[in-house]
């Protein structure tokens, strides 16, 4: 078969494979006998759900990733891509849906540290470099800055500066407009296009529908690692990418948002004029003011880095706040440690689950009743009693499906899924009447992310009141009934649900007011 | 009196040298991530090490020669179970420092029976550079010195080039930010880690070879006394620089120096009390500047977590 | 006994072992047979009931010691100041019970105030550790140079007995000198106190209570501990000040059970192998007392080793030193050896 390929191939085909297979130690098959092609200048869309294999393949192709089997071309030649060095040197440039930057250097430092060069560290040659490669493409920026000062959609850009440095003429982008606003994907495709004027060849990595259909050359549907089919935008349309990318239609998978309990409705939380430092010392939540009433979910949208983090720790007592207030119930609880709050019903799932949310080397049942253990019956605030707390954590797993083999079982055993259900378990064992959700369906599949909007649209219903943060302004808009806009700090405005406006949105999002 | 402060600076310089060694090559490690508290017990092998080379030679360069090598064996141990093995550092230290001392009270007895006093018949004398060594007042502080003391002052610049001018520093610096992004940047962790524990050990060393070729001339296990704590302590006041590790190992150098001095000062019965109380200062001092410096410090982002490529 | 355990008493076997093999070899470069260096090892500590005995009583401070230190190694603070911590309350209660003179109370306030001297000292490190975010590990050993250079000083001059030539202080009144529960040995009340008293309370507090439960959440994980509304810096805090309390304990009863006076002398180095004997038992009590009485059998057999077979005293430093080493490495050697197909796993 291998015989036959290079037959195959036209001067035009830049990078080609062929046949690639991955298994994933847990069995998981990630890419199963993927072929596709990408020509020289061309915009080519891979397409498909979260857990499609897309990611998979972009690393087997930065060799990342060793592949179970497959071949790799490159300008016709089979090539070995044992580690990204060899990728660079190929001419395959990778920027990760994760920035590979170090937050403390510079933009110049950075770009340097990937470039080879002597002993000497000369970064007189790499400014020259960049700045030739930038005006070029019209890209600015400023090289001295440390990348920690740049917003998200300037950092992206230094990492597509960094692989064009590495003289990159293929470039793989991995869902790079999920952490932009819709107005900085504008200016991103435009950098793109021009790219590809410039002779470059795009791989972009996706699973937003129109925007594959807006800017590529050619579409890759991918869906349970393997590829379903290549097509050009013309010859197809929304509808069938979708039908495509999900396979047989299940309509109970939609979620709809009914209209709340608007009655009897109970102001839980106020906060008022509220201003919280960062840890670099500048104020990062400026004079925040909002309520939360029960039976709500009022989401907070905004690009991360503009003060979400640091609103979220002063209002569960880890981050001190400098000045306001903050009135649960009626009472201030400005500079209460966390666990007053928590006895105050201020439940919080925490977006990095495995830092924060649980105790990877403790059992379920210790990780079930972190926040409980000195309440009875599982302890007399001094004597702990482990029989019911095994008892307690057997029922919480039933009810919550949570799948393990008993509750001494150490949570690292468990998945991404079933932590979340046990940290979502464990934040309603107290009887919260707050609950703050902070990116909580980050990094989740697609049946633990229904599993979670299902139980926060529950628990609204229940009468609780929700704060849900997150930078996925779809999840926003489908499950908020009020949306606040944070930027640099600042609530920019509040939009109620009849007023939803994604653009209007997405330039408060990026401070360009309205 | 000028000439009481003219030897107050002098043996400052002497006793900052061990410490600007040990802290300069710690600020080398942490900037890279790796939090190395087994410099107390690397520096007493290179005591160790030093003496013996030294007093079966009868050759002191051999001395410091062998100290070297002694550091950067220590080092090299921790930096097998920090890097290879992946073990906290904080316990591998201490395991480092009392294998350390183990290996030096056990091997000392092995080579010299119990109850004798070894000691060496020379230390390295004061190298006066001619005609700056002649300058009046600073010459015979700056220009008539142990070689210790020139190779610590040279190595300043040396490192401070090494660590901001060229593309190991800036690979080390980037290490010790963020060790999983500096990888899958193509940075060979590890290796370049090893290089700079080479460099750590090997001043580290000398710094032990410092204390027990310079200043003394037996070899005890109580001779670096803490001094590779006051080490990491000062590249914490030096804010993980090495100009600012130069000023913090001057002035701990002081404050030994200044304990040292006051008790020759002071004659007559109540002498004996007032030095032995005066043996707490550097300590003291150090605890003290901690208080105060120590509290807004901010190292490398990544330093003491382990780090692993899986 | 869970897996988990056993595999804790499996790593230190495996490091005890590899550590006889490596000095083995030092043996026999030093013409000495190992076999034979063992067996005067084991008979210096356990050849009859009165060696037994002081087998015991070394092993009584260290201990007391590690049983502390293991509260705050659970919760990865590295507490390297046990030494010091010890000299701090054996002075301590050594002063008080001089003070007190003969009476009915001056043991128990001499005891507690030793627990008070340890836990004192303890503070300056812990506050700086909590509150400050700076380095335990530097802070608590820098202390022991100042505690015992100061106690050195204290005994040399204000302190020091006019009835000897040594920097030493007076006898303390008999009236706070534990009892000796066995004529002409040294088995004191203190051992009783520490096997029978401070082992099984460690053990409880450590599996039993809520304060142990925050230990292991902090050690394990102080952002969640944090997040789950553990007081995280009062929790240091406290663990750092108890086992520097029991390390002032251990001081004092060393002074009231074996020396009767405060001598500069009354640690050789306690609080650095109490950190061995935490490490090789796993911070577990029950692995800790075995630990600590293994230890105390090397140190007082390896004094009969060394004296035998002409061998330097050192030799317990260095076995020390290893066996830490091995312990820590033990899971990476295991994985390895069963990898190359050894061993199996």
């Amino acid at each position: 078969m291998s015989s036959q390929i290079p037959s195959f191939f036209s001067n035009d085909i830049v990078l080609h494979v062929e046949g690639i297979r991955k298994v994933y130690p847990n069995g998981v098959i990630a890419n199963d006998n993927v072929t596709l092609s990408v020509f020289k200048g061309e915009i080519h869309a891979i397409l498909g759900e979260n857990g499609a294999g897309k990611t998979t393949l972009v690393n087997i192709i930065a060799g990342c990733i060793k592949p179970d089997a497959g071949e790799i071309y490159v300008n016709g030649k089979k090539v070995n891509i044992d580690n990204p060095r060899t990728a660079t040197k190929l001419g395959i440039g990778v920027v990760h849906q994760h920035f590979i930057l170090i937050p403390a250097l510079t933009v110049i430092e950075n770009i340097a540290l990937s470039l080879d060069s002597g002993f000497k560290l000369d970064l007189n040659k790499v400014r020259e470099k960049i700045l030739q490669i930038s005006s070029l493409l019209n890209l600015k920026i400023d090289l001295n800055a440390r990348i920690e000062e740049l917003p998200v959609g300037l950092r992206q850009r230094v990492e597509i500066l960094r692989v064009l440095c590495q003289n990159a003429n293929i470039l793989i982008l991995d869902e790079p407009t999920s952490v932009l606003t819709p107005i900085e994907v504008e200016e991103f495709f435009r950098i793109l296009r021009n790219l590809k004027e410039k002779g470059c060849s795009i791989i972009l990595i996706t699973h937003k529908v129109k925007e594959a259909l807006s800017i590529s050359d050619r579409i890759t549907i991918m869906r349970k690692g393997k590829v379903i089919k290549t097509l050009t935008p013309k010859e197809t349309n929304e509808e069938e990418l979708t039908l495509l990318i999900i396979g047989e239609k299940q309509n109970s998978e939609f979620i709809s948002l009914t209209e709340g309990n608007n009655k009897n409705k109970e102001i839980l939380l106020l906060v008022n004029n509220l201003n919280v430092k960062g840890d670099r010392g500048e104020l990062s939540v400026k004079n925040v003011s909002f309520s939360l009433y029960s039976g709500e979910i009022l989401g907070i949208a905004g690009v991360a880095g503009n003060g979400q983090k640091e609103l979220i720790e002063a209002l569960t007592g880890l981050r001190k706040p400098e000045s306001g207030t903050i009135i649960i119930r009626g009472e201030n609880v400005i500079n209460k440690k966390p666990k007053s709050l928590i006895k105050k019903g201020m439940a919080y799932i925490p977006e990095d689950r495995i830092g924060r949310g649980v105790i990877l080397t403790m059992s379920i049942a210790e990780n079930a009743i972190l926040k409980i253990f000195e309440e009875n019956p599982f302890s007399n605030k001094t004597i702990m009693n482990r029989n019911s707390i095994t008892d307690y954590t057997q029922k919480l797993m039933k009810k919550f499906g949570i799948i393990a083999p008993n509750p001494n079982i150490e949570v690292r055993a468990l998945s991404g899924g079933n932590i979340q259900r046990l940290i979502i378990a464990r934040e309603l064992s107290y009887n919260a009447k707050i609950l703050i959700a902070e990116n909580p369906t980050a990094g989740l599949d697609v049946r633990a992310t229904d599993f979670t909007h299902r139980m926060l649209l529950d628990l609204r219903s229940k009468g609780m009141g929700i704060l849900l943060v997150s930078a996925d302004l779809d999840e926003l808009l489908k499950l908020s009934d009020r949306i606040l806009v944070m930027y640099n700090g600042k609530i920019m405005k509040e939009f109620n649900r009849n007023e939803y406006d994604i653009y209007k949105i997405a330039r408060l999002m990026l401070g360009i007011e309205v | 009196m000028i000439e009481l402060i003219v030897s107050l600076i002098a043996i400052t310089l002497q006793t900052s040298t061990p410490l600007l060694l040990a802290s300069i090559g710690e600020c080398i490690v942490e900037r890279g991530g790796i939090l190395n508290l087994g410099i107390e017990g690397a520096m007493l092998i290179g005591a160790f090490t030093g003496f013996i080379g030294a007093y079966f030679t009868k050759n002191l360069l051999i001395g410091l020669l062998s100290s070297i090598i002694g550091g950067i064996i220590i080092v090299l141990i921790f930096g097998f179970l920090v890097i290879k093995m992946n073990l906290d550092q904080v316990i591998s230290a201490l395991a480092i420092n009392l294998l350390s001392y183990g290996i030096c009270i056990y091997f000392f007895r092995m080579i010299f029976s119990q109850g004798s006093f070894p000691y060496l018949s020379e230390l390295f004398s004061p190298i006066p550079i001619p005609f700056l060594s002649e300058i009046p007042i600073i010459g015979a502080i700056l220009f008539n010195q142990t070689i210790f003391v020139y190779i610590a002052l040279i190595i300043i610049p040396i490192l401070h080039y090494l660590m901001f001018k060229t593309r190991y520093g800036l690979s080390l610096r980037a290490i010790g930010e963020n060790p999983s992004i500096a990888y899958r940047l193509g940075i060979n962790v590890s290796e370049i880690r090893y290089i700079a524990l080479i460099i750590e050990g090997a001043l580290v060393g000398m710094a032990g070879g410092a204390i027990c070729l310079s200043m003394f001339n037996v070899f005890d296990t109580r001779i670096t006394a803490a001094k590779g704590f006051i080490a990491v302590s000062i590249v914490i006041l030096g804010r993980w620089n090495p100009i600012g590790v130069l000023g913090g190992a001057l002035l701990f150098g002081f404050a030994e120096a200044l304990s040292l001095w006051v008790g020759t000062l002071i004659i007559g019965p109540i002498s004996a009390s007032i030095s032995q109380l005066l043996s707490i200062l550097p300590y003291l001092v150090t605890i003290i500047a901690l208080l105060i410096g120590g509290r807004k410090a901010k190292g490398p982002a990544s330093l003491g977590a382990s780090f692993s490529r899986e | 006994m869970s897996s988990l355990k056993l595999l804790g008493l499996y790593r230190a076997l495996f490091a005890i072992i590899l550590t006889f093999l490596i000095t083995s070899i030092f043996f026999i470069m030093s013409n000495t047979n190992p076999i034979l260096a063992y067996y005067y090892i084991f008979v210096g500590a356990f050849g009859n009931i009165n060696l037994i005995i002081e087998t015991f009583v070394r092993a009584t401070p260290i201990l007391i010691i590690s049983l502390g230190l293991a509260i705050s190694f659970r919760c990865k603070v590295w507490n390297i100041g046990a030494e010091g911590q010890l000299y701090m309350g054996a002075m301590l209660g050594t002063i008080t019970a001089i003070v007190l003179g003969e009476s009915y109370f001056t043991f128990p306030i001499a005891f507690i105030m030793s627990l008070i001297g340890g836990a004192l000292w303890a503070s300056i490190p812990a506050f700086m550790k909590s509150k400050l975010g700076i380095n335990e590990v530097i802070t608590t050993f820098l202390m022991n140079f100042i505690s015992i250079n100061f106690i050195q000083w204290l005994l040399a001059f204000p302190f020091k007995s006019p009835e000897t030539l040594f920097p030493e202080s007076d006898r303390i009144p008999n009236s706070s000198i534990l009892p000796i529960l066995i004529p002409y040995t040294r088995m004191h009340l203190g051992i009783i106190i520490a096997f029978l008293l401070i082992l099984p309370l460690i053990h409880f507090i450590i599996t039993k209570t809520t304060f142990g439960f925050k230990l292991k959440a902090i050690g394990e994980n102080p952002e969640a501990a944090r997040y789950a509304g553990i007081d995280v810096e009062k929790i240091l805090f406290l663990a750092l000040v108890i086992s520097g309390a029991l390390a002032g304990m251990a001081g004092f009863i060393e002074v009231a059970g074996i020396q009767f006076r405060m001598r500069p002398t009354i640690s050789p180095g306690y609080g650095y192998t109490g950190i061995v004997i935490a490490l090789l038992g796993q911070n577990n009590p029950i692995g800790i007392a075995l630990a600590s009485i293994f230890i105390a059998a090397i140190i007082n057999g390896s004094s009969t080793m060394s004296r035998m077979l002409n061998q330097p005293q050192g030799i317990v430093d260095f076995i020390q030193g290893l066996l830490i080493i091995f312990v820590l490495a033990s899971d990476y050697i295991l994985k390895y050896m069963s990898r190359r197909g050894l061993i199996k796993l």
